[in-house]
């Protein structure tokens, strides 16, 4: 490594001072002259028309500043980082548990929940679909559109059909991941308001404060130069603030209000609605040479969504590049489908795939360092990426490529601090 | 609602606050005495980022009554350094890289202050005990944990001088 | 009984979003008293890609870390950040801070050329002063420059992107060129299981991380700390279930989801491997997301290399654990 002058040392974070004596600004600690608090009317049903909606006595509760549900929208009603298709409130169905219907703006958070337990809602309910296996029936429900596919994808590398010839080994699995929560420590909070200006402000707990100000530009049907979203000091995130939270119904109410709109999250609110983990099935064949070189490598992977899109379509492009880790193989096939069910929406959580990937392709480099009757690492360093290497994209790499480092670093430091471990794993 | 007085020690002065009978002390102390660095992380007493010093111990202020804080003595992180100036404590969790996204941050320092008050000696396997209440998502731990031993370390080394 | 295992983990990591494009900008200005405003779109959640900014800010203008000032993701004064996700903030908005850095250090350049009369290819911008790489005795220091800046009427501005050089893939087969650049772990991890109550203590963890050039050593660290905390509970103690009729989250609260405290986490022992390239920042690269990954299989490995068992599925709760070595110790007999 090169000398630097600042660089690969230590300094003193630049955001840690008002952190550890307590003044740094979450979302939740602002507060403005004139604040309302606002909630969300939530349905409790997975998959349902809305047939009726009445928020009359919402509205006449004293106190309540606005019940609005999505006629009250100015602008788009649709959002979402790749495909919109998730609504601010919804206009035509329910497609989970947790969807918004109504929001409401009230003086005290005490009548925030007064006013939602006034709102009456009816609803027609349809069958949910509860699992990709039944989202992919013909006589399945469809959550949207006439499909139930969300994303597909084929990665298609050398020829490993004929590859399998040239195996002495041959590995199949099925591997399969669960639905996991974020759980970043701050649940999700924002504040929004007209300034002097009629310029929307929100600030809000968020990854991506770019991206929430063009989808609270849509919503309101403004130009973008006439939001500004600010983050606020944001409690963690791990990819479940990337999506909307709170932006979209503070940045309405305080539009219909003319008043700062503050809104807070439980934390059972902040988990039932933000994306989770993909939950993800992969079916997976390898195949190897006698002294342990990867040949072929084909998956079949699948994965229940959820009810909206949110960041699948990224996971679904990353898992397939991945599907063979940090190794050589010069046959690689991967089929992929992601499919929308009624179930809680999964979305950007910390690897975008990758984990889940991983879980496979390691699962599979210890089943032939077993058939082989070689240790662990050995077959990942006779496998490993190098400069010069060829992924299954085709792309050859070209720099900075340590992954060999880690593996004798790791093996290294662990000889130092856990030596019958290591031993365990270099006997077999 | 009918209105309850509240008379205890905050951040070392006596204060009177009026204030419902239903609210938490982390309810008061945040909306009524603007005391923000408690947070709300889980209203259930899991992850400890509420928590304050109650008459010298951690608690989490969202397991507590504001009623119940009649005639105690509390102190929030707003308290720790009247001065303005980071302690031991807080300069260890900046030194040592404890700091990610400071959501749980003012709840580990007043878990920590709690404990080297008593054990101003703590072996690593102390601190942990004293640090298990506090939930963080971001660092694995392994720094706050060093930030503690270091804060303990330098006040004692402050205490020699 | 309590057995012992052993497993590791690798994986690779692609930096930045997959096959598109996705660009972040900054904003610099070097102030007459040396100071520096850096503007950035990027959203900082704690992992610390302001403090990157600023880094990366001193680095390349050749002052100290402490006379830059961050500003980030108010979209009213900072430029598009894209998302912080993908690992790829220290990547893409490293390198636009250092191209806004570069574009400001223009006229920079240009008067220290004048200053000192040397070509400015020759100028090194390091630790305050300015000299030149060849006679290191022909320097003036950074408020000398500014100083000249003034009387010329020059600003030190700039504004800068940087867009990671990939290519759309085919649509057909998925080639074509998804990142740039890619990050590489390996973890090493020891459990302890209890074959009677299906209880699992995670031990001991060494995870190497290939970030290139490490932006702060104790902020890679803390990643990969936080990452194997992440990454091990995400196989032993964390799981949301599904209410199967109403398909809402039956435990959204953290008593009943279950993350790691600071007496379950393993001892982690961090190393920080470092690569060379020329793409990131000074050849920085992202550790956010390949800080977890390589723990999932690890931990899974190790639970299996523990007991004997074949699991391909997460999560592995006690009760599997209990039932995978009742069954395997009824084949047995």
């Amino acid at each position: 490594m090169r000398d630097y002058a600042v660089l690969a040392k230590d300094h003193v974070k630049v955001d840690a001072l008002e952190k550890v004596m307590g003044t740094a600004k979450f979302a939740a600690d602002y507060k403005m002259p004139n604040m309302l608090y606002g909630g969300v009317f939530r349905s409790t049903v997975p998959h349902a028309y809305v047939k009726k909606l009445n928020l009359d006595k919402a509205r006449a509760l004293p106190g309540v500043a606005c019940a609005l549900d999505y006629t009250a929208i100015p602008g788009k009603n649709r959002f979402g980082i790749i495909f919109k298709d998730e609504p601010c409130l919804v206009d035509d169905k329910v497609r989970r548990y947790g969807d918004a219907i109504a929001v409401v703006a009230a003086e005290t958070p005490e009548l925030v929940q007064d006013a939602l337990d006034l709102i009456e809602v009816e609803y027609e309910e349809l069958e949910a679909v509860s699992s990709f296996e039944r989202a992919m029936e013909e006589d399945s429900p469809k959550v949207h559109g006439d499909t139930n596919v969300n994303v597909k994808k084929h990665l298609e590398y050398g020829n490993v059909d004929e590859a399998w010839a040239k195996c002495d080994v041959i590995v199949e699995n099925t591997y399969s991941t669960h639905i996991l929560s974020h759980m970043f420590i701050e649940p999700d909070a924002g504040i929004a308001y007209l300034d002097e200006q009629g310029i929307m402000n929100v600030i809000a707990s968020t990854q991506n404060a770019h991206y929430d100000r063009n989808e609270v530009a849509a919503m309101l049907g403004v130009p973008q130069n006439r939001v500004r979203v600010k983050q606020a000091v944001t409690g963690g995130g791990f990819g479940g603030k990337l999506d909307i939270s709170v932006q979209l119904h503070c940045a309405l109410m305080a539009w219909h209000t003319k008043r700062p709109v503050k809104m807070v999250r439980s934390r059972s609110e902040s988990t039932m609605v933000s994306s989770k983990r993909h939950p993800m099935t992969m079916k997976c064949k390898t195949g190897a040479t006698k002294d342990g070189r990867l040949v072929a490598v084909e998956c079949y992977m699948t994965c229940d969504a959820g009810a909206y899109s949110s960041y699948a379509p990224a996971v679904i492009g990353r898992a397939p590049v991945h599907i063979v880790g940090p190794y050589e193989c010069p046959n690689v096939r991967c089929d992929a489908v992601f499919a929308y069910t009624n179930n809680p929406m999964c979305g950007a959580f910390r690897g975008f795939g990758v984990p889940q990937a991983a879980v496979c392709h390691e699962g599979q480099m210890n089943a032939l360092a077993k058939a082989l009757n070689m240790s662990p690492l050995e077959i990942r360093m006779i496998n490993a990426q190098k400069v010069g290497s060829v992924i299954p994209t085709g792309q050859k790499l070209t720099e900075s490529v340590g992954f060999m480092d880690t593996l004798t670093q790791a093996r290294d430091k662990a000889a130092e601090v856990m030596p019958e471990a290591l031993e365990r794993l270099t006997q077999d | 609602m009918n209105k309850i007085t509240v008379r205890c020690t905050v951040n070392h002065k006596s204060v009177e606050v009026e204030t419902a009978p239903n609210k938490r002390l982390l309810d008061m102390l945040r909306e009524d005495l603007n005391l923000t660095s408690v947070k709300e992380g889980c209203s259930e007493g899991e992850c400890g980022a509420c928590t304050v010093l109650y008459n010298g111990e951690p608690v989490t202020s969202c397991c507590i009554l504001a009623g119940q804080a009649q005639g105690a003595d509390i102190v929030t992180l707003e308290g720790i350094s009247p001065d303005g100036k980071p302690d031991a404590v807080q300069q260890a969790f900046m030194d040592s890289g404890a700091v990610q996204c400071g959501f749980c941050t003012p709840g580990m320092i007043l878990s920590a202050e709690a404990l080297l008050a008593k054990n101003p000696n703590p072996t690593e396997e102390e601190v942990k005990q004293a640090m298990s209440g506090n939930l963080c998502r971001c660092t694995g731990y392994a720094k706050i944990i060093e930030a503690v031993l270091m804060a303990a370390q330098r006040r004692r080394e402050e205490g020699q001088a | 009984m309590k057995r012992r295992g052993t497993g590791v983990g690798c994986m690779f990591y692609g930096v930045g979003n997959t096959g598109l494009p996705n660009p972040a900008a900054a904003f610099v200005q070097v102030l007459p008293d040396t100071s520096v405003h850096v503007t950035v779109g990027a959203a900082d959640i704690g992992q610390g890609s302001s403090t990157m900014a600023a880094s990366v800010a001193a680095e390349t203008l050749g002052l100290e870390y402490e006379n830059i000032q961050v500003s980030w993701a108010d979209t009213m004064y900072a430029p598009e950040g894209g998302a912080t996700s993908a690992s790829r903030q220290t990547f893409i908005t490293g390198n636009a801070v250092k191209n806004a850095c570069l574009t400001a250090m223009g006229e920079l350049k240009r008067t220290a050329s004048e200053e000192l009369n040397v070509p400015e290819e020759d100028l090194v911008f390091r630790n305050r002063e300015i000299y030149s790489g060849k006679d290191a005795s022909v320097r003036m220091t950074y408020p000398e420059l500014m100083a000249a800046m003034g009387k010329k009427g020059r600003l030190a501005v700039g504004a800068g992107y940087y867009n990671p050089k990939t290519t759309y893939l085919n649509p057909a087969d998925m080639s074509g060129i998804p990142y740039e650049l890619y990050s590489y772990a390996t973890t090493i991890l020891e459990v302890e299981v209890d074959t009677d109550t299906g209880e699992v203590t995670l031990l001991k963890a060494v995870s190497a991380h290939d970030v290139g050039t490490p932006v702060g050593i104790k902020m890679v660290e803390g990643q990969i700390e936080g990452g194997t905390a992440m990454g091990t509970g995400f196989v032993v103690s964390e799981k949301i279930d599904v209410d199967p009729k109403t398909l809402a989250i039956k435990n959204p609260t953290l008593s009943k989801y279950i993350i790691e405290t600071c007496m379950d986490v393993p001892v982690v022992y961090p190393i920080v491997v470092s690569s060379e390239g020329e793409a990131g920042p000074f050849g920085a690269k992202g550790v956010g997301e390949p800080a977890l990954i390589p723990s999932i299989p690890a931990t899974i490995a190790a639970i299996n290399d523990a007991i004997g068992s074949s699991f391909t599925s997460t999560p592995i709760f006690p009760a599997d654990i209990v039932k995978a070595w009742q069954e395997q110790q009824a084949a047995k007999n």
